[in-house]
């Protein structure tokens, strides 16, 4: 076993042993993409922490509950999920969620001139700000699917819906971001 | 022009995520899942036993009640008898308390240990000694450094509140009491009165009130609410702010906040 990480399946069967450690690293392992779907949904760093947090404390107390053999990622999203969306209703507040291109980001492999990063840069973040302006479905559905890269199965357990409507919601949304970017462009 | 997809798709490395926080995942103690549940029993000693094996042979009669269609009606009628029998001898004592986990109920957070609440926390909890040791402890986010409440079942000379089934709520956060901002929020029949609790600055606050402002650690304002909606003295504790919701009087609270260890 040594030198070769553990998979889900041997942890979460080692963590219903009462192995603590187990546990921490299926969190370790997740948090990241628990902790960016949750922010993604609350629109809150603060929000999302604690959504995620309650979401894996929650997800532990279920864990005799899990499906032996099924994926861990999507199940652990669907939990922390609600738990985002259940932040929301319980404190009455909803953040817009404000997706911000990093600092220096560089697109492309070859060194471009500085013109090309600008110009690259400046289409990227028409892109990102037209999505931020869309509605809430419209965005989480894409945030979901391309900025974290979720499954259609994950993004329906992560959003709360059922898959075929995670690829119709996705279609009208990109869509409605085709002709944003259409009208931008003559205009 | 790249095709939409693929220029979203290479957005995906460009999104300036927050930094993922460190999670604290603390195990809640299984004993209190439920509220005020029974300590957990182990070994299959007693009525645990006794439970177990009443289910193992109703599970049998059911078994033998697909596996042998004749019998079904002659098994089904003695089954539905006996149940009726249990029923009618053993009929089960009305609970006062509301169903669910009062976590759930009164927006508690997630019922911990003492010690495994400590951990999630930055600062040490107090516990009332004249009280003794919580019947539960929650915690929940936000406020962002979390609010903890000890949960009293029974307190001597408190009365029990009819609609949550405790006599006494303490609960710790971190942050400053700004009484602007809780003077503005109380009903008419509420009054507040500064106090001092060992040489601290308090407010006893009489009456029902439902709301509750203050400045949490990172200076923002934070609602909460009265669990109870009854008296309760909120004081300063070197940064923390306490809160003792009980229906009694001004001296017995601060008498519990001064028990406070």
């Amino acid at each position: 076993m040594e030198g070769r990480p553990a998979d889900d399946s041997e942890l979460i069967a080692r963590a219903l042993r009462g192995d603590a450690a187990a546990y921490e690293e299926i969190v370790q392992r997740y948090q990241q993409i628990a902790f960016r779907t949750a922010y993604a949904v609350t629109g809150s760093a603060a929000d999302a922490e604690d959504a995620a947090q309650e979401g894996f404390v929650k997800a532990f107390r279920a864990l005799e509950r899990f499906r032996p053999g099924a994926e861990l990622r999507p199940w652990l999203l669907r939990i922390v999920g609600n738990e985002a969306r259940n932040k929301i209703r319980s404190t009455g507040r909803r953040h817009q969620l404000e997706l911000r291109l990093t600092e220096g980001f560089r697109p492309g492999d070859a060194a471009p001139s500085p013109e090309a990063v600008a110009v690259a840069s400046d289409e990227r973040r028409r892109l990102l700000a037209m999505v931020n302006a869309l509605s809430e479905d419209d965005r989480l559905v894409i945030t979901s699917r391309y900025f974290l890269e979720l499954s259609g199965e994950e993004t329906a357990a992560a959003l709360g819906i059922p898959e075929g409507t995670v690829k119709s919601r996705l279609s009208r949304a990109l869509g409605r971001l085709r002709a944003r970017v259409e009208e931008a462009a003559s205009a | 022009m790249p095709d939409l997809e693929q220029q979203l798709s290479e957005l995906a490395a460009a999104i300036d995520w927050p930094a993922t926080p460190h999670l604290k995942v603390v195990i809640p103690d299984r004993a209190h899942r439920s509220w005020l549940s029974l300590p957990a029993r182990r070994g299959g000693s007693g009525w645990g036993r006794g439970l177990a094996v009443a289910v193992a042979a109703l599970l049998i009669v059911a078994l033998a009640l697909v596996a042998y269609p004749p019998s079904r009606g002659a098994i089904a009628h003695w089954v539905n008898l006996h149940l009726n029998i249990e029923r009618v001898e053993h009929p089960p004592t009305p609970s006062t308390l509301p169903s669910g986990t009062l976590g759930d109920q009164l927006g508690l957070g997630l019922p911990y240990t003492l010690s495994d609440a400590e951990r999630l926390v930055d600062w040490r909890i107090t516990v009332p000694a004249t009280l003794g040791q919580p019947d539960a402890v929650y915690v929940k986010h936000p406020p962002t450094l979390g609010e903890v409440t000890l949960v009293y079942a029974r307190a001597p000379d408190i009365p029990v509140s009819g609609q949550t089934g405790v006599s006494v709520l303490v609960t710790e956060a971190r942050g400053r009491v700004n009484e602007t901002y809780f003077q503005k929020i109380v009903g008419p029949n509420t009054t507040i009165e500064e106090v001092s609790v060992g040489g601290r600055a308090g407010y006893w606050i009489s009456g029902h009130p439902h709301d509750f402002i203050f400045t949490d650690a990172d200076g923002q304002p934070f609602f909460d609410s009265m669990r109870l909606a009854t008296n309760t003295l909120v004081f300063d504790r070197d940064g923390t702010i306490v809160r003792i919701e009980a229906d009694t009087n001004k001296e017995r609270a601060i008498e519990i906040a001064l028990s406070l260890q």
